[in-house]
């Protein structure tokens, strides 16, 4: 029995001492390296079909688009891999290279690269980026100029090609490996394990279920220079597992801590808090029959005036701000100010609406945080504000994949919802007018309010940044008094880094660019 | 009927055993069977647009990119057809494609089983050894004070809920004490093995990495500490009531009449009359491990079978989640058959002639 329990002894003595081997061999000097922790929304690393944050922060570190945003303003696209002019119709743009640039292989980049990848996203109809294209035509002007054209004016259209969705590829090496530009394309899986870009870094290897890892491009000549030479993207869906990992030096970025976590980390941690491009907003149905009492714009205008928004606003954490409409600050057009609670308004319009005190279900996805924002939570406290004004909500949670049906079909009569731009252009949240796709989730039709229909046709065809933002501005004032729409919050982002770690930059589309992080 | 004696002669020659073993296997593919109409049922049951997730609003919003979609995957089939294909594939090795990763879900899981498998494997070794050991001498020593503390201590192993104690180990072992390494299978700057079993400690010892197999193996540390806390719990609970129902047994006192004691009359005589409600248990609870990991492998960002079945449940991956099924229903059932065949090789009187 002794002799038995020294072999266990030691067996457990050994184990401990490889296992302590190992934790000495997991923390070592990674000067050049970095590695970023978020939770992994990546499908693929083609970028001309991805369509979800973490493959567009992959994609932009080793694409580059034809224009991009300086920082975090999403206001002004500036130039990319090229410059670009408009005519005065805004209907057509184009756009010259930069001259000498090269993709990863050493090749120049040519007006035939821009023609194939961006018809090639225009091609492949599955393709969830697809809807990027639509409405535009790419023809060459010469080796370096490409023009692209739509019917209508389109100020949007610069804002599109800083979409990573859009990137530039090495057309004769994703030709040669299934490249096309319709739906044959089968350039998917070569593109899952080598990169055909002209960005800062090239791909390394890449598990879409654990992590990215990005070395180098040694033949990058852009403007960027990187100070990390190795980047390691990790998928950690766990916040508090993020917040652990960056306190212990395990990872240097934390991309997805909410304001409490952020809140609870030391000096040594640098945290950038903004707010997203996401708004929170409530949905009144105007549809009679979806929802007999909430179909009545003075119930939508009670609600408005109800609640107590800075009391809503305690629910998110550190860099979010109440929602002033349903353009999020930072974009064209929108408001400075939102709603204030007045109880007198909220009681006038509550007796106009003919209101009954009938109890009213509010539905929401409970497993679903946006920016940190529980909705569940959230749900409770409108459900207490709004009883102190007199209306009886009972509230009705369900997972966000069997909850979106009926969001989509627009059989919700009053839920919580939230909204991001695909894009950072204002065009982006033209959907919310009457009529069109989250207006029609709200039952609120092109007849039922033909001014917000004109507003937004307004926003969509000017044709110069003044009249453009003029119009953003009226548009998200016309919700903001009688839309179907109660935008709460707009959650904050918050980026949390190691001490020595700047130049982080948020952006609604890829988060941050790596390329820019930089080691003081 | 002139067929009949040659049947019977035929049926004579045949082992019992072999004929146990042929009944258990087609048991087991009937149950197979119904864990395949099970998981397909419940995966198309389930509220939701699968098409809208997989093409995402834009796409969607296309009749004809919808239509070409279904088209091509055969979701305009009758759900009997659909349900016949996916056997059909199966048979064939073909467990459909991930609408989430686009990559055949078998290459998926392929993946993700061994990330599991790994954790859940040293985590049984360890719970078995350690709750053998408490069991016993919880049992030896029954009434005294080391006695109530392996009751409290399996108490407490049972009563934690994963998920908090994964947290505050973490928090404790790799931040307090750094001892652990963080979360993952492996360093974040130390590439994977070459792939041979998917196990990383194995596969860095084929390749003679030492450097991974170590690293490997500590990041292993933490993930099977927390997930056997709750199976030393139990398995220590029924090694003590097992281990006191032997020790009064007329075998036993004769052992020890004639003088046997200590690791002999422990190991071959009272665990062994002991073996067969742990067997059981312990069956059981590596079918647990393997398909209760979700938690655990949340927050040591592990990307295992949990991992996976979380992320295709949460974008209707439908394929993905009738594949991590199947999975878990096979691993039940194998596990199964093979306590089944242990009982045999333990109890000489369960066996077949």
């Amino acid at each position: 029995m002794r002799t038995q329990f020294r072999y266990v002894a030691a067996a457990f003595g050994l184990t401990a001492s490889l296992a302590l081997a190992g934790c000495a061999a997991a923390a070592p000097e990674v000067s050049d390296s970095i590695v970023i922790d978020t939770a992994f929304t990546l499908e693929t690393s083609d970028p001309g079909r991805n369509y979800v944050p973490t493959g567009y922060m992959v994609s932009k570190a080793l694409y580059e688009t034809l224009l991009d945003f300086a920082g975090s303003d999403e206001s002004t696209p500036v130039a990319g891999l090229a410059t670009f002019t408009q005519n005065d119709d805004a209907t057509v743009f184009t756009f010259t290279l930069e001259d000498g640039r090269v993709f990863s292989d050493g090749s120049a980049i040519t007006a035939d690269d821009v023609v194939f990848s961006l018809n090639r996203v225009a091609g492949m109809t599955e393709s969830k980026a697809n809807f990027l294209m639509g409405g535009i035509t790419v023809t060459k002007v010469d080796d370096m100029t490409v023009e692209l054209s739509t019917e209508t004016p389109s100020l949007k259209l610069p804002a599109l090609m800083t979409n990573p969705s859009l990137a530039i590829l090495n057309s004769n090496l994703v030709i040669e490996n299934g490249g096309t530009t319709d739906d044959s394309d089968a350039a998917e899986e070569f593109l899952n394990t080598t990169s055909a870009g002209s960005g800062p870094y090239v791909l390394d290897r890449i598990n879409f279920e654990s992590q990215v890892v990005l070395t180098e491009n040694e033949n990058y000549n852009g403007d960027e220079e990187i100070d990390f030479t190795r980047v390691v993207i990790r998928n950690v869906s766990e916040a508090a597992t993020q917040k652990i990992n960056l306190e212990g030096n395990d990872s240097q970025i934390a991309v997805d801590l909410s304001g409490d976590q952020v809140a609870g980390l030391s000096d040594s941690i640098n945290v950038f808090s903004t707010p997203s491009a996401q708004t929170i907003f409530l949905l009144i149905n105007q549809n009679s029959e979806v929802g007999s009492v909430t179909s009545n714009p003075d119930f939508a205008n009670a609600v408005r005036y109800a609640l107590d928004y800075p009391g809503l606003l305690e629910l998110a954490g550190a860099g979010s701000e109440q929602a002033t409409g349903v353009i999020p600050p930072s974009f064209l057009g929108a408001l400075a100010d939102g709603v204030e609670q007045d109880l007198d308004v909220a009681a006038a319009s509550l007796e106009a609406s003919g209101y009954d005190g009938e109890s009213i279900t509010l539905e929401y996805p409970n497993d679903y945080p946006v920016g940190g924002v529980s909705f569940t939570p959230l749900a409770e406290r409108i459900q207490s504000q709004l009883a102190d004004a007199g209306i009886t909500i009972e509230l009705a949670p369900a997972p966000f994949t069997t909850q979106i049906d009926s969001y989509v079909t627009g059989a919700e009569a009053f839920s919580i919802w939230f909204w991001g731009p695909d894009y950072a252009d204002s065009a982006n949240f033209l959907p919310f007018a009457a009529g069109q796709k989250v207006g029609l989730r709200a039952g609120w039709t092109a007849e039922q309010d033909t001014d917000v229909v004109n507003l937004a046709a307004a926003a969509e065809n000017s044709t110069n940044v003044e009249e453009r933002e003029t119009a953003f501005s009226n548009f998200a004032e016309a919700l903001q008094k009688r839309g179907p729409f109660v935008p709460l919050i707009v959650p904050g982002s918050n980026i949390a880094t190691a001490s020595y770690i700047h130049g982080v930059a948020y952006n609604s589309t890829w988060t941050m660019d790596i390329a820019e992080l930089q080691a003081k | 009927m002139g067929n009949t004696p040659r049947a019977t002669r035929r049926y004579s020659t045949r082992s019992p055993l072999v004929g146990y073993l042929l009944r258990r296997l087609g048991t087991s593919v009937l149950l197979l069977f119904g864990v395949t109409v099970v998981t397909f049922a419940l995966a198309n049951l389930v509220p939701g647009d699968p098409i809208a997730a997989a093409l995402g609003e834009g796409a969607a919003s296309n009749p004809a990119t919808v239509e070409a979609y279904i088209q091509e995957r055969g979701l305009d089939q009758p759900l009997p057809v659909q349900y016949a294909n996916y056997i059909g594939g199966l048979l064939q090795g073909d467990m459909g494609i991930s609408l989430r990763t686009t990559q055949p879900v078998a290459e998926d899981l392929a993946k993700a089983v061994p990330a599991t498998v790994e954790i859940a494997l040293l985590a049984i070794i360890v719970s078995l050894g350690v709750g053998v050991a408490l069991g016993s001498l919880a049992a030896y020593r029954r009434g005294k004070i080391s006695d109530q503390l392996v009751r409290v201590f399996s108490l407490i192993g049972l009563s934690i809920p994963t998920f908090w104690m994964a947290l505050v180990s973490f928090n404790f072992f790799f931040l307090q004490l750094r001892i652990a390494p963080g979360a993952g299978r492996l360093s974040p700057i130390l590439p994977p093995p070459p792939t041979v079993t998917g196990f990383h400690t194995v596969d860095s010892l084929l390749a003679g990495q030492w450097v991974t197999f170590t690293d490997a193996l500590a990041h292993l540390m933490l993930p099977v500490f927390v997930l056997s806390l709750f199976t030393i719990g139990l398995l220590t609970r029924f090694v003590r009531t097992s281990v006191l129902e032997v020790l009064d047994a007329d075998y036993v006192r004769a052992g020890r009449a004639k003088g046997l004691s200590g690791s002999r009359l422990l190991f071959g005589y009272v665990l062994r009359g002991a073996s067969l409600p742990i067997l059981t248990i312990v069956g059981l609870a590596f079918g647990v491990l393997l398909s209760g990991t979700v938690l655990v492998e949340a927050v040591f960002a592990w990307p295992g079978l949990g991992s996976y079945a979380y992320n295709s449940a949460t974008s209707l991956d439908l394929p993905g989640v009738m594949g991590v099924g199947l999975v878990v229903g096979v691993v039940y059932l194998t596990i199964n058959f093979a306590v089944d065949l242990l009982y045999g090789v333990l109890d000489p009187r369960v066996r077949l002639a």
